[in-house]
């Protein structure tokens, strides 16, 4: 057991004094950079790399480092999608449909402390898994070409009907439209523009973060001026941080389902974390049927996506340090840090490096851990930033939105986007239909497109190819399986509503 | 959506929802006829057009079954809510715009203040907490996140 | 995507501007302060920049550590787009290119020519391979090139480039030495990847038949033994490790295909800017420690600068052109 040996070092180092206040810090940081709204992991990275090298740290030290702001960026991202509705990454976005009914209930501080817990048990379980099977997994992956990549994909936008309360046909139009969104600009296959009519800031695409951002967090300052005296619909009490032990057991079964989900996603390195937090959600949705009130303030709800999305994170891990691809957003981040370092993932890295390996598996652990303990503190910390009065928090939000989302591009551009699809997500919440299809659409359209080019030009035109391995066949069939029960579910909950 | 539970949903069902899917079927055919200028001067066997129109399908499918069958919307704004949420837009429209040939600071504090006004502060809370906000937000991406904001007025695109 | 890092004098300008006064400072020098990848972490591109960034910093050209921005899409046209259109004079900017990108410009598919930008230079060029997996039928460069002879569609390939292609192209100028007419030619498969290693790894779960790439990209993967290379496409052999790896014209193939990294800036640079940009990279080639970066990774050392580079890579988009219209990517 090699393996327990390095990863028992890598614990060992990683709990030096040194390096676990290097986390707390981290953590700290990330957190209060991930919860203002457009800032996300990449400025928080970006902000402390030059800072890791400045300070001559070891290279361990400084994947701890990075890797508790990573943590901390994310987890902020969550706290203000709990609090204010506003997601401050794709992967928090789910988190929004139940965190937010949850705050409202004077309950946002177990949603807090639960996707703090959820977060470590899926990161933990993708963390045995990594330690475990990363051989058979990476066999496991690269079976998936190109038709098995675009069946997933189908699979997801099946079970999109899945993600909220309203009508199928308002899902799916929503996901239509943000598939539609996603193909403007350069299309990287040809070179041709699509859709961008002669503007040249459009050929790098709708920026997602401008997108999100818009469709969340400016549609929810419309929504707020409609009654302007109303006041904070969060209220002022968040509740206690720390679930009970009856929660922890009604959502148990929910983390360990979604972790295994989100792990399967991530270690696909074309799906990626968003799409395992996604499919954690809606498929546990289906799993719970009747049983559960996702929407409403499920805490199973805030469980499912978070515990999916760091398994994914974790199971990312597998093809990005023994293949050296980034599966996704975040991946790629932390691949761009071990580069930084001279460290470069492929074959050759878990035999030859075994020490940055599981150095880095033990900063990844360490940093949940440090959040779990923070969050305690932190869920205070913001409670009382609600306390103040709307009039000053929603103009707050708004600035730091806008600066924020500026600061991306540099570009009074994406400002406007961000703009136009606050006023779209404003006009689609009128109209009861989904904003998270949209963003779904947007951010998985890309690659389900190229996915589709890549498997005809192996088939050199020939459609059945998508068809044509056990795997895309079984995830075909599985995905009608689900729309039918959908179908059926719908029917037979518009028979019991005429009751 | 979600932070609506309060108020039930009102109108008949009809009006939106019609108008959205005139609205999508209408953009459904656009983009697909646009599609067909995604031209390429080799041979792909799925070209840029093809996935576009694939989504075309059902969008506008799916569009004329909203426009036939509408569900339910909830209660649309109206009046002095209508003129607060476009003053809302106008005035981070111009924001936007102002934020680089102005630079950030000027541009920031006109919009902070009158953003405050806009939920009903008073000229006096609007006016220090705007200044306050400004200069915490400079600070903040300026110096603590190292990112830099328009600060020498320059070109404005 | 994150554009970060314009250092100004911030200090200044905001006491200035708290006056409400406009001010336009007169233009300095600033040393390299960002490096544009316009590719996803991970590939050649992203390699040029952080090594070359992490190098300007550890020799100390630069005070500040050089800051690596990622910019994918388009195969480097929204990279090219945004410097031609926002960036065009930022004197410490530098983007990263290489011959895929020369290709993609003589083509017509970046919005610009290559007299848009101002050419820097080239550190080391990255030699092309073509390979298979291990366990596939082809054992040699001859039995690929027979079977698509033979059958254009009956092998698929695989690179990290588009249609035409500085990857495609390398694998068509093999498959004319070998006879295949101009014809058939369109008639091999090619499909793109984001990159080397997704298009090896896809090969390795038996998806495309062989892929062409370049050399450090994948290089861990043939080290590793996943893969059997059935040609590089050198002159001369390589040096240690990849010493015993055949080349295409020991072959009897005569094609070479490099595909050198370099650098670019925007068009509207100071020719004083320009230069002393020139002269930190020629100086950061001629350390030891950029040598031993660019042979531990598969690049041979290899320096153009200034109007040289600036003329060599003319010749080359003008070259490319010309395959191109002969293997009929354009007309």
């Amino acid at each position: 057991m090699d393996i327990l040996a390095f990863l028992i070092q890598g614990f060992a180092v990683a709990i030096e004094p040194q390096n676990l206040f290097l986390a707390l810090v981290g953590c700290t940081i990330g957190t209060l950079i991930g919860a203002l709204p457009g800032l996300g992991p990449v400025n928080g990275v970006a902000l402390l790399i030059p800072l890791a090298f400045n300070f001559g740290l070891s290279p361990t030290a400084a994947l701890i480092l990075l890797v508790s702001v990573y943590y901390g960026t994310m987890y902020g991202g969550r706290i203000s999608s709990i609090v204010l509705n506003i997601p401050g990454d794709e992967p928090a976005m789910m988190t929004t449909l139940d965190g937010y009914p949850m705050a409202l209930k004077g309950r946002g501080g177990e949603a807090l402390g639960l996707s703090a817990v959820a977060s470590f048990v899926g990161a933990t379980i993708a963390t045995i898994g990594l330690t475990l099977f990363a051989p058979l997994l990476v066999g496991f992956a690269i079976r998936f070409g190109p038709a098995e990549y675009f069946a997933l994909f189908m699979l997801a936008f099946a079970t999109i009907g899945g993600v909220t309360s309203g009508s199928y046909t308002k899902s799916f139009i929503a996901a239509c439209l943000g598939l539609l969104l996603g193909t403007v600009g350069l299309d990287p296959a040809s070179g041709i523009s699509r859709y961008t009519f002669g503007w040249y800031e459009l050929y790098d695409g709708v920026d997602f973060i401008a997108a999100l951002v818009g469709l969340f967090a400016i549609s929810e300052c419309l929504v707020f001026l409609e009654d302007t005296r109303r006041s904070n619909p969060v209220g002022q009490q968040l509740g206690s941080a720390v679930p009970g032990m009856k929660r922890a057991r009604q959502c148990a079964p929910t983390i360990a389902r979604g972790s295994l989900i989100g792990f399967i996603a991530g270690v696909l390195p074309g799906a990626g974390a968003s799409l395992g937090s996604f499919l954690a959600y809606t498929l546990e949705k289906r799993w719970l049927g009747r049983k559960g009130d996702f929407g409403n303030g499920d805490p199973r709800g805030v469980a499912a996506p978070e515990a999916g999305n760091n398994a994914a994170a974790g199971g990312a891990l597998i093809p990005m340090l023994s293949l050296g691809i980034p599966g996704s957003g975040t991946t790629a981040i932390l691949l761009a840090l071990l580069l930084s370092m001279n460290i470069t993932p492929g074959p050759l890295l878990f035999d030859q490096q075994p020490d940055m390996v599981w150095g880095l598996v033990a900063a990844l652990f360490i940093g949940n851990i440090m959040l779990l303990i923070l969050n305690v503190p932190l869920v205070g910390l913001f409670a009382r930033v609600l306390r103040a009065p709307t009039w000053l928090l929603m103009p707050v939000v708004m600035l730091v939105a806008f600066v924020g989302v500026y600061s991306l591009n540099n570009s009074a551009f994406d400002l406007y986007v961000m703009l136009a699809f606050g006023v779209l997500g404003y006009v689609l919440r009128k109209l009861e239909i989904p904003t998270v299809p949209v963003v779904l659409g947007l951010l998985l359209g890309g690659q389900m497109e190229f996915n589709l080019r890549r498997a005809m030009a192996i088939s050199g035109g020939d459609w059945s190819i998508l068809f044509g391995s056990g795997i895309s066949i079984g995830i075909y069939v599985f995905a009608i399986a689900l729309i039918l029960a959908g179908m059926l579910y719908s029917w037979w909950l518009e028979r019991s509503g005429e009751r | 959506m979600i932070s609506q539970e309060s108020e039930k949903p009102s109108q008949p069902p009809a009006l939106g929802d019609r108008i959205a899917g005139a609205v999508l079927a209408v953009l459904a055919l656009a983009a697909w006829w646009y599609s067909h200028t995604f031209v390429t001067g080799f041979l792909q066997p799925v070209g840029p057009g093809v996935f576009p129109r694939l989504v075309c399908v059902p969008l506008g499918v799916l569009s004329i079954y909203l426009l036939c069958r509408p569900g339910i919307n909830q209660r649309w704004p109206k009046g002095a809510v209508l003129l607060r949420q476009l003053g809302l837009l106008v005035l981070l429209g111009g924001y936007a715009g102002f934020l680089e040939p102005w630079g950030f600071l000027p541009s920031t504090l006109l919009c902070s203040v009158l953003l405050i006004r806009l939920f009903d502060a008073s000229w006096r809370q609007a006016l220090i907490s705007g200044a306050v906000l400004t200069i915490v937000l400079y600070l903040l991406f300026e110096f603590a996140l190292g990112i830099p904001l328009p600060d020498i007025p320059m070109l404005s695109d | 995507m994150a554009i970060l890092q314009r250092p100004l004098n911030t200090l200044a300008a905001a006491a200035l501007l708290g006056l409400g006064l406009t001010v336009s400072l007169p233009s300095q020098a600033l040393p390299i302060s960002s490096c544009l990848a316009p590719a996803d972490p991970g590939g050649g591109w992203d390699f040029t920049c952080r090594s070359v960034g992490k190098l300007l910093h550890d020799l100390g050209l630069v005070d500040s550590p050089v800051q690596v921005v990622n910019m994918p899409g388009g195969v480097g046209a929204v990279a090219f787009s945004n410097v031609a259109g926002k960036r065009a004079d930022d004197s410490d900017l530098i983007v990263a290119t290489s011959t895929v990108g020369i290709t993609q410009i003589a083509q017509g598919r970046y919005p610009g020519d290559v007299d848009t930008m101002r050419w820097l230079g080239m550190l080391g060029t990255d030699v092309g391979v073509v390979l298979v997996d291990d366990d596939s039928p082809y054992q040699t460069l001859d039995d690929l090139l027979e079977a698509l002879v033979d059958d254009p569609s009956s092998v698929v390939m695989a690179g990290s480039s588009g249609i035409g292609g500085w990857d495609h192209i390398r694998a068509l100028m093999l498959a004319k030495a070998a006879g295949l007419s101009s014809d058939q030619i369109g008639g091999v498969r090619w499909v793109q990847f984001d990159g080397g290693g997704p298009a090896v790894t896809q090969m390795m779960g038996g998806h495309v038949d062989a892929v062409s790439t370049d050399l450090g990209e994948i290089a861990g993967f043939i080290q590793s033994g996943d893969v059997r290379v059935l040609a590089v496409l050198a002159d001369e052999p390589l040096a240690p490790p990849f010493d015993d790896l055949p080349t295409a014209v020991s072959q009897g193939y005569d094609v070479t295909g490099y595909n050198w990294r370099g650098f670019y800036t925007g068009g509207e640079v100071s020719d004083a800017d320009y230069q002393s940009m020139v002269d930190t990279l020629k100086s950061l080639y001629d350390s030891p420690e950029w040598k031993q970066v660019a042979e531990h990774n598969g690049l041979v050392p290899l320096w153009r600068g200034g109007d040289e580079f600036t003329g060599f890579v003319r010749d080359t988009a003008e070259q490319v052109e010309s395959i191109s219209r002969e293997i009929g990517v354009i007309q």
